[in-house]
């Protein structure tokens, strides 16, 4: 009778265990490559409108740097860049709604910290771009190094990082300065091209277009220094290991593509290609598009339909922009950058 | 008729130096250079060629040039992480090569003697030009090594960013100028290509 009551309790808790465990795994999407197969379009979570990133005409058709990353991932699957959906989010609702698996992917100028991936269950795959805090200041000031900004009058928006690593950068520097503190961002630019402060402060690559609307952009120059860590990722669901690994590829593939030559216009010259490593990227030997649930051309119908990293670099924010954003920390890490790939083998 | 006496002396310099000249000390601005044609220093170029500070991590020890000839850009590192950045224009197909080579000697509004095979290719280019505003090799010339290329001025500063030369690379005049003050006999310069599929 002991052991019959035993034996039921046992049961018992080894049923419960068995049913949080499917509930705990349940929590956890792993079929999001299953669902957009079925769904036939890849649906990107993009920001509401950043000139050079994301942004949609009066048209409704989006262009920019994120924009192109996720048609690369519908390329990559559906061979047709045309086959994904552009979901507006704001900052605060970008993570919330990529667990809530109303998108696939958030391309989405996302800044990779360590608690965002912890604390979201999200996955930051690889990154895109790499952003961080800079300078500008009037061409007549002649400077070309954060170094020599002592004395500077530095407008910057208050109560944010930006403001933070501002006075860590002067401080561990000994550089002298006088911070001009505004809430907005609209009035700090204001501040600046009123001449109220000779220095103005922001992310590179809001500063670039923070240019374009002053009176003169041709009187403002921005340093080449980048003082903080602002690594510009996609995101996707933690624990979805077969679609997180077709984002981060996506990724590498472009990388890959800029590091061998291989162009949207000469690819079908490197379908010809003897070069073991073109080869590989290009599935004219291996198979690892197939290993990857995708096809043995994968890469391929990436570089022809959106275009290698420096195509796409240059097309949105680059020289081929309104914002020609140089290619600093993204050129390639064999040409003065930190953009680097794993190897495709 | 001092001027025409002058004319004849030139004329005179131009076939001995022509007939004297080694192939090593031919210089070779190409295609798109119009020896004579005066430079309009007023072209304004297009941002990414103007010269600026960039972010550019090396390896190679400040003073370096390194020329990406894909990117169209001349690199002076500068170390720390930075280097001053000119825009150029570079050798056209078949005429792109890369390596290492050092600057050889150095020279204000250098005398342009085009080589035989240019010559042969372009039959209507003058044997000798005299340095000066009119001449392609422009305001300076680099040497490069023992070879035939130069990094140099020019007086078509709306080549800039395009392939178009025999294997040298062009700067404006301003930036040539510029460029000629911080480097001396001797700077290492790396040439790199865009990668062969």
């Amino acid at each position: 009778m002991r052991t019959f009551r035993g034996g039921l309790l046992i049961g018992l808790a080894v049923a419960v265990a068995v049913a949080v465990v499917a509930i705990t795994y349940e929590r956890y999407d792993t079929k999001t490559l299953k669902r957009t197969i079925r769904r036939g379009e890849v649906l990107c979570g993009v920001n509401t409108g950043l000139p050079g990133f994301s942004i949609p005409d009066d048209k409704g058709n989006w262009t920019g740097f994120d924009v192109d990353f996720c048609r690369a991932v519908a390329a990559a699957i559906f061979d047709d860049p045309t086959k994904a959906k552009f979901i507006p989010l704001d900052a605060n609702e970008r993570f919330k709604e990529l667990q809530n698996r109303k998108v696939d992917i958030l391309s989405r100028n996302s800044t990779w910290s360590m608690s965002r991936e912890t604390s979201y269950d999200l996955y930051f795959p690889a990154v895109a771009y790499y952003d961080g805090e800079g300078f500008m200041t009037p061409r007549s000031r002649n400077i070309d190094s954060a170094l020599d900004l002592n004395g500077s009058k530095v407008c910057v928006q208050a109560e944010t990082t930006t403001q933070l690593n501002l006075a860590d950068y002067f401080r561990a520097n000994n550089i002298k300065y006088q911070e001009m503190k505004f809430a907005k961002l609209e009035e700090v630019i204001k501040a600046y091209d009123t001449g109220q402060c000779d220095t103005l402060t922001a992310d590179v690559s809001q500063l670039y277009a923070l240019r374009l609307n002053l009176g003169k952009p041709g009187d403002h120059v921005i340093l080449p220094d980048v003082i903080s860590k602002e690594p510009l990722a996609p995101v996707v669901r933690e624990r979805d290991d077969d679609w997180m690994l077709i984002v981060k590829w996506t990724l590498y593939a472009m990388i890959n593509a800029e590091e061998l030559g291989i162009t949207s216009k000469n690819i079908d010259e490197a379908l010809k290609s003897k070069k073991p490593d073109v080869m590989r990227l290009v599935g004219t030997e291996g198979n690892y598009g197939e290993e990857l649930g995708l096809t043995r051309d994968w890469a391929v119908r990436i570089i022809r339909r959106v275009g290698n990293y420096g195509e796409v670099y240059e097309r949105n924010v680059g020289s081929g922009s309104k914002l020609g954003i140089p290619r600093g920390l993204n050129q390639l890490w064999n040409a003065g950058g930190i953009q680097y790939a794993p190897p495709i083998r | 008729m001092t001027k025409f006496r002058h004319l004849i002396w030139m004329v005179t310099a131009a076939v001995g130096l022509t007939l004297s000249i080694s192939q090593s000390y031919a210089q070779q601005p190409d295609v798109g250079d119009q020896p004579g044609l005066l430079a309009d220093d007023s072209v304004e170029l297009e941002p990414e060629y103007r010269k600026q500070m960039v972010y550019y991590r090396s390896t190679e020890p400040p003073g370096t040039i390194i020329i990406s000839t894909a990117e169209r850009h001349l690199y002076l590192i500068q170390g720390n992480g930075r280097a001053i950045r000119y825009g150029i224009g570079v050798g056209r197909d078949g005429f792109q090569w890369q390596g290492l080579l050092n600057i050889s000697r150095k020279a204000e509004w250098p005398d342009w003697t085009p080589p035989p095979e240019m010559i042969v290719r372009q039959p209507y280019l003058p044997r000798f030009m005299a340095g000066g505003p009119g001449n392609p090799l422009g305001a300076r010339a680099m040497y490069l090594g023992t070879t035939v290329y130069r990094i140099h001025g020019t007086n078509r500063p709306d080549t800039i960013g395009t392939a178009v030369s025999s294997g040298c690379f062009r700067l404006v005049n301003a930036d040539v100028a510029d460029l000629y003050e911080r480097v001396p006999v001797g700077t290492k310069v790396i040439v790199r290509q865009k990668p062969e599929l």
